[in-house]
């Protein structure tokens, strides 16, 4: 009951915003966040109440619902879907909370949010193979919307092509979903069955394909390099909010997603390629470092770290499910890749918050554009400057916490890629500090004069992402537990 | 448990000195700094007396250990030793607000005795990436230059180049016993044992600034001189050689390693006291010296004799903290760093004896301690072999040249012009005095009731010296000294010379380290526009198309209507729906939600048609259909 509150209560907050009169800037933002508060409390709840000794899937719900094909609601949680579906939740309350301008429209525009938000946690959610599936898509059009309606530039285009782009790579789970639906022997659609029957153990044919299809669709989401084009443009235009989540908690969905499907339910293939994913992992890592080094545009050069930081994930995914019996590093690799998705989250949201309030004062996301603002706005420095050490890997910060142990664990198995891997947090170091020379450093440009400092709220929002990151880097160990629960279930039970 | 106070002290007082300085005093905020730092050097005389020890599980696979060895006490205690007179000068020196300088200073210390005290290599990099961080903050201090950023990013990319060394070093010790500890070193299969020591070696080249890295060092004298003395005297350049001195009994079975410890050590040594002799910058100068001593401490190491090698760490960390310092009030006169325009001798007397303390203890003349740890390390070398033994004295000899040459361009005496009144406060010239008392009095090792002691204290082992060797290493000195004092007479012109210009760009390694951070980045341009120009051009080209195309089957083409279609018809009647319930100012927008769904379907129909489409999009719908295919089959059979 607790889980399915937690995603329905931000359906129905989306619906009264929807069908209540018209409100007011503010008024729309605090009913919103008073539903993301709910929900993350209840999300916090749930935390309090696992068992990190006890069975896989807890606090679990399952109602039949077309008993026929095997269809239900299915919900409930592993540690990993905890932990990544609580950082979410946190993630799209910042992103509410935050203040962005909607057009004139803040009933729609928290409305559409309140909706993406109980869409994208029912993602992580739910047990039931095509409910994930549904869900997985309708979150695509609550960021469809807000990317078209409220966003700058081309948003109407690059909307489209995240859209076509993240769709066509569904269809592809779609069909592998229903083949693994298929290959029951008693057709259901109950992840908790078919991780316990594992039916294509075999391996073959019909297994690569189905693997095939479920890795394309996912890394597509991720993305992984090179399916990552529909991202730069989607987050450039996109307001900074609504780029937060998508960075945030959509690929979350596609690496979430890795784990739950392949790495659960086709153990035995993803073996057979883990090195091949391991291998695409380190082109994503570099390519995206690489690339994200050699852009102009503040938006742009974040939104390419994620491809490099989604990257260490996949590669720790892939260790996971690599052929190697050293259990220790692939179960460290998998709360490596786990923790880097929440710390991925926190603070690759915290920095797109950052670059929408840039865009709010300045309407320019050209770093040229800018130099000398640590006098204007020290506070914002500041922030800038922790999530900017947090996300190029400083220990102490929660980045570190994740890529330490996905190298760690990625040595043990693949050295080689390890070794190439670790290159990758040089070029995002380089990348990071040129960006806040760029920003903060130098002297102030005259059109700058007027520059103003974060302001409360957004200064609340930023410290709260920024004390989460700051507490998962020295005190991993409540998020380590509950994530290594599930990992040591899920690698230990082949 | 206990023993985390003393990294975790100077860590969480830092905000606290952030905050006292914000105001813009000065005595406030450097009493506090001190007082903390203070606090911390008692700490570690409390755990050294009570054999504290710290661990701290971050899960049941990462746990963070501290504890105290022979070696790690003294460092643990060097270090905010050497950082209190340093921290007085800076409070004394720089311009207020001092609360970032002084608060990143004294979480520098604390970062640095996480390092000392680690007895893993998880808490090891821990402190090692800390203390990188810290360098950066400090580095580019004056953030408001063009210059001064940039060379903070140069100093920490190419040291975290090294750190990568460390991030495999520790991998590889996980995956060869699946833990982190230094214990575990000497246990591992020869495979995991090398990448480890090669990881942990790459690690110390870099932050020691050894040949190849020794560039960095030019770059991070952009900082402000305290900054500068900190970096170089007890924290970031001692890091390396501490790390190899704390492991390098735990290695002996890797062959190679110690032999190339010496050669690299001695290279730089060589090369980097060629570098001090031809260097016009004070600052700069010193930083070769830095690299060229170190490089001595790392043949101590090589060949055996971390001891010896902290020796020679401890004497330098005093001397050359106090020649930084000196520089800065040099510097604070002339508004230079040149050596070309100081010869401060007549209008700073009294500083100018201090500096001539500190710049013979440089040169390893006798009876000043650091010239007795010198020929503890010329005499190691000779128990490996007489041409190492020969190579110490050689560089010892360039250091005298180098010394003699900083003491008497910065204090020789000139009447060519005339400065105003000296500018100097009592706490520099007190910070000074120290640093020159504590020099003096380790001279009193060249005493042997305090050899005796010594090698009681640290465990440091017996040396058989010789004194032929004594003799030729000593005159060596004496005339390096004289060389020095000649090259200053003859003045500038022959640093002229293609060979000097090259060598004060450390043998070009300045133009190298920069023009390899410029080739990655127009790695990176290029990559970017190929990724820009190609890859995403040709993506949102289709989705334009499949827009236009979608657009065009809007305006009525009904016989494109499939099934598929109608699917996202639907949804979108009920997307309609709902929008409508929600008001006019969604609906307006009904064309693009409807459009959105039948693009797709208009996509998809386009192709069943005309077969006129990309063939990326192609080729996803054949392997499409091919799955489909089989499950279809394999349903049926």
């Amino acid at each position: 009951m607790l889980l399915t509150l937690a995603w329905g209560l931000p359906l129905f907050g989306a619906l009264l915003l929807a069908l209540l009169p018209r409100r007011s800037e503010s008024g729309a933002r605090i009913l919103a966040s008073i539903f993301a508060v709910l929900s993350l409390a209840l999300l916090v709840w749930a935390w309090l109440g696992f068992d990190s000794g006890g069975p896989l899937f807890q606090h679990v719900l399952d109602l039949p619902w077309v008993p026929s094909i095997g269809v239900g609601y299915r919900v409930g949680v592993d540690g990993i879907a905890l932990a990544v579906a609580t950082m979410s939740a946190l993630v799209f309350l910042a992103s509410i909370a935050y203040p962005v301008d909607t057009k004139d429209e803040p009933r729609q525009y928290y409305a559409w949010m309140l909706f993406l938000m109980a869409t994208s946690l029912a993602v992580f959610l739910v047990l039931d193979l095509l409910l994930f599936y549904v869900f997985f898509d309708l979150s695509l059009v609550g960021m469809y919307f807000l990317i078209g309606r409220w966003g700058h530039g081309k948003p109407q285009l690059s909307a489209l092509t995240f859209f076509l782009f993240t769709f066509a790579g569904s269809l592809a789970m779609l069909l592998a979903i229903i083949g693994l639906y298929l290959s029951l022997d008693s057709p259901s659609f109950d992840m908790r069955l078919i991780i316990e029957q594992q039916p294509l153990a075999g391996g073959g044919l019909y297994a690569g394909l189905v693997f095939l299809g479920l890795m394309l669709g996912l890394a597509i989401k991720t993305p992984l390099v090179p399916l990552h084009t529909w991202l730069p443009q989607a987050h450039v235009d996109a307001p900074g909010p609504a780029s937060a989540i998508l960075a945030g908690v959509l690929l979350k969905m596609g690496t979430y997603g890795m784990v739950r499907l392949p790495l659960a339910m086709l153990p035995d293939t993803f073996q057979r390629y883990a090195l091949v994913v391991g291998i695409i992992a380190l082109v994503a890592i570099l390519y995206g470092a690489l690339v994200a080094l050699g852009q102009r545009n503040l938006k742009r050069r974040i939104a390419y770290t994620s491809i490099n930081h989604m990257g260490y994930t996949v590669l720790g995914i892939a260790v996971a499910a690599s052929v190697s019996d050293n259990l220790m590093a692939k179960q460290l690799a998998l709360t490596g890749a786990t923790v880097e998705m929440v710390a991925h989250g926190l603070i690759t949201g915290a920095l797109f918050l950052i670059c929408g309030s840039f865009w709010q004062r300045t309407g320019e996301y050209d770093l040229d554009h800018y130099g000398g603002l640590a006098q204007r706005a020290p506070l914002l420095a500041g922030l800038t400057v922790l999530a900017a050490f947090a996300s190029l890997g400083m220990p102490g910060l929660a980045g570190f916490v994740a890529e330490f142990q996905i190298f760690a664990g990625t040595f043990a198995v693949y050295p080689w890629l390890a070794i190439l891997a670790v290159l990758g947090i040089l070029i995002t170091a380089g990348l990071f500090l040129d960006l806040l020379r760029r920003l903060f450093f130098g002297r102030l440009p005259a059109h700058l004069g007027q520059f103003t400092e974060l302001n409360w709220v957004e200064a609340t929002v930023l410290g709260a992402l920024g004390l989460g990151i700051v507490i998962i880097g020295v005190y991993p160990r409540f998020l380590l537990e509950v994530i290594d629960s599930a990992s040591a279930l899920l690698i230990g039970g082949r | 448990m206990l023993l985390w106070t003393v990294p975790l002290l100077p860590i969480l007082a830092a905000p606290l000195v952030y905050v006292s300085g914000r105001r813009g005093g000065r005595v406030r905020v450097t009493l506090l700094a001190l007082l903390v730092v203070a606090a911390a050097s008692g700490l570690v005389a409390v755990a050294i007396a009570g054999d504290w020890r710290g661990s701290y599980a971050i899960s049941s696979a990462l746990v963070l250990q501290l504890g105290l060895t022979p070696l790690s006490r003294s460092v643990a205690l060097a270090v905010p030793l050497i950082a209190l007179p340093i921290l007085l000068f800076a409070g004394f020196h720089e311009r207020p607000p001092l609360g970032r300088l002084l608060a990143i200073m004294t979480a520098f210390v604390g970062a640095m005795e996480l390092l000392v005290l680690a007895e893993d290599l998880l808490t090891l990099l821990v402190g090692w990436e800390l203390i990188g961080a810290c360098s950066w903050a400090l580095i580019s201090h004056r953030w408001q230059d063009a210059s001064a950023p940039r060379d903070a990013i140069q100093a920490f990319i190419v040291t975290r180049f090294g750190d990568l060394g460390l991030y495999i070093a520790a991998a590889a010790v996980f995956a060869g016993g699946g833990g982190f500890g230094y214990q575990a070193l000497p246990d591992l299969d020869s495979g995991p044992m090398q990448v480890a020591a090669a990881g942990m070696l790459l690690a110390a080249v870099a932050k020691s600034a050894q040949v190849p890295f020794s560039a960095w060092l030019f770059a991070a004298m952009s900082g402000p001189v305290p900054v500068s003395a900190l970096l170089h005297a007890a924290t970031l350049v001692a890091a390396g050689f501490y790390l190899l001195a704390r492991v390098q009994p735990l290695l002996v079975e890797v062959a190679w390693l110690m032999p190339a410890i010496v050669a690299i050590g001695l290279i730089t040594a060589l090369a980097g006291g060629v570098v001090g002799i031809v260097q016009g910058h004070a600052k700069k100068l010193l930083a070769a010296s830095t690299s060229a001593q170190y490089g001595l401490m790392w043949v101590a190491v090589g060949t055996g004799y971390p001891e010896v090698a902290l020796l020679h760490f401890l004497a330098h960390g005093f001397f050359k903290a106090g020649l930084f310092l000196v520089t800065g009030i040099a510097e604070r006169q002339t508004g230079s760093y040149r050596l070309a325009e100081m010869r401060l001798g007549a209008q700073l007397p009294s500083i100018a004896w201090l500096s001539a303390i500190l710049a013979l203890a440089l040169a390893g003349l006798a009876p000043l301690g650091a010239g007795w740890t010198k020929e503890q390390i010329v005499s190691v070398a000779y128990e490996k072999s007489l041409w190492l033994a020969l190579g110490v004295a050689l560089a010892g000899g360039l250091s005298a040249v180098y010394a003699s040459r900083f003491q008497l361009a910065m204090f020789g005496r000139s009447s060519r012009r005339q400065l105003g009144p000296p500018r100097i406060r009592w706490g520099e010239r007190l910070a000074v005095a120290l640093l020159a008392a504590v020099t003096l009095l380790l001279s009193l090792a060249w005493w042997p009731a305090a050899q005796f002691w010594l090698q009681w204290g640290l465990g440091l082992p017996q040396v058989d010296s010789h004194l032929w060797l004594l003799v030729l290493s000593l005159a060596l000195v004496a005339l390096g000294i004289l060389l020095g004092a000649a090259l200053v007479r003859r003045g500038a012109a022959w640093m002229e010379r293609d060979w000097a210009r090259s060598a004060a760009r450390w043998w070009e390694l300045v133009p190298l380290t920069r023009g390899s951070g410029d080739a990655v980045a127009r790695l990176a341009d290029r990559l970017a526009r190929f990724d820009a120009r190609v890859l995403e051009a040709a993506t949102r080209a289709l989705a334009a198309r499949a827009r236009r195309a979608a657009l065009g089957l809007a305006r009525g083409d009904d016989k494109a209507v499939d099934v598929s279609l109608r699917g996202s018809a639907r949804s979108a009647t009920w997307m309609a729906r709902f929008s409508a319930t929600a008001g006019e100012a969604l609906s307006w927008r009904l064309p693009d939600s409807l459009t959105g769904m039948t693009r797709r379907g208009g996509r998809w129909a386009r192709r069943s048609q005309s077969g006129q489409t990309h063939h990326y999009y192609a080729g996803i719908a054949v392997g499409f259909a091919v799955l489909l295919l089989i499950l279809l089959l394999s349903a049926v059979l």
